[in-house]
């Protein structure tokens, strides 16, 4: 599948079991193919606790918000957790419009996020 | 001597195919920049058309002879931007899709109708299934 500059992925693991995916950019119906496939990726390397920085991501739609569920889900059957972190006010607007608000942990920072997800694999 | 003035619109024909929808959705921005919205109004605008141009190439999907285009219009009303996304695919019954919705099966399609729903002043469907969709959707301008 052919890349493109509409979305940017990047994803910085932090221990065998923790990582960051940082969206940057448009995640739509055309993109989202990529993240998809990112987060399957992550999750079969080993990863089960996985942070979404959206601090760059300028949009997401339903097939966005869906591919996160669909992460969320598959990290909870494998015990598991995904994290949203440092949503824009738009996009924070849509979470609370479609309740995912109360699906997800919904954090201010990165940072914050990790907090309990200790580089040991054990929680706080 | 007056000439009758006729509602402006800007038309567009994409093709059914996903990488179309943001061009859609910076020219339906462009447009509502032009009425005076204000950003967080372009903004509910962007998702709300990107919204329904999702919901026709996902149902254009499928049919034997795939519906290959969408028709966006937008007409620029005095107080408001009626934004029309029209195609030929196989159709869609709302109701059924917030059903799903309140049931709690979080299906892309009903979040997406959601966000449709929430963020528009009015929407309306024309659909059946097997005949295509007419999706209108109505944002007003703030009272000034």
């Amino acid at each position: 599948m052919s890349k493109h500059t509409d979305v940017e992925l990047s994803s910085q693991q932090m221990d065998e079991q923790t990582a960051v995916l940082s969206i940057g950019g448009e995640v739509d119906l055309y993109t989202v193919p990529q993240l998809k496939e990112e987060i399957l990726e992550l999750i079969e390397r080993g990863v089960r606790r996985l942070v979404v920085n959206l601090s760059d991501t300028q949009y997401l739609d339903s097939t966005a918000l869906g591919a996160l569920i669909g992460g969320l889900k598959r990290l909870r059957e494998r015990e598991g957790e995904l994290r949203l972190a440092s949503p824009q006010p738009r996009i924070r607007k849509l979470l609370e419009i479609t309740r995912l608000h109360n699906v997800f942990d919904v954090c201010d920072s990165v940072s914050d996020a990790l907090k309990g997800w200790t580089a040991q694999g054990g929680t706080a | 001597m007056g000439t009758a003035t006729s509602t402006p619109r800007v038309e567009l024909k994409i093709p059914s195919r996903p990488e179309f929808i943001s061009v859609v959705r910076l020219a339906v921005a462009a447009v509502a920049n032009r009425m005076g919205f204000n950003y967080d109004d372009i903004e509910d605008l962007k998702v709300a058309t990107g919204e329904a141009l999702t919901n026709a190439i996902q149902h254009a999907e499928g049919r034997v002879q795939a519906a290959d285009e969408i028709v966006v219009i937008c007409i620029m009303e005095p107080r408001a931007l009626v934004v029309e996304v029209c195609d030929k695919g196989e159709g869609f019954d709302p109701e059924a899709r917030r059903r799903e919705l309140e049931r709690g099966e979080l299906q892309e399609g009903g979040l997406g109708l959601l966000l449709i729903e929430s963020l528009m002043d009015e929407v309306r469907f024309q659909t059946k299934p097997g005949e295509g969709t007419l999706v209108q959707m109505i944002k007003r301008l703030p009272e000034s």
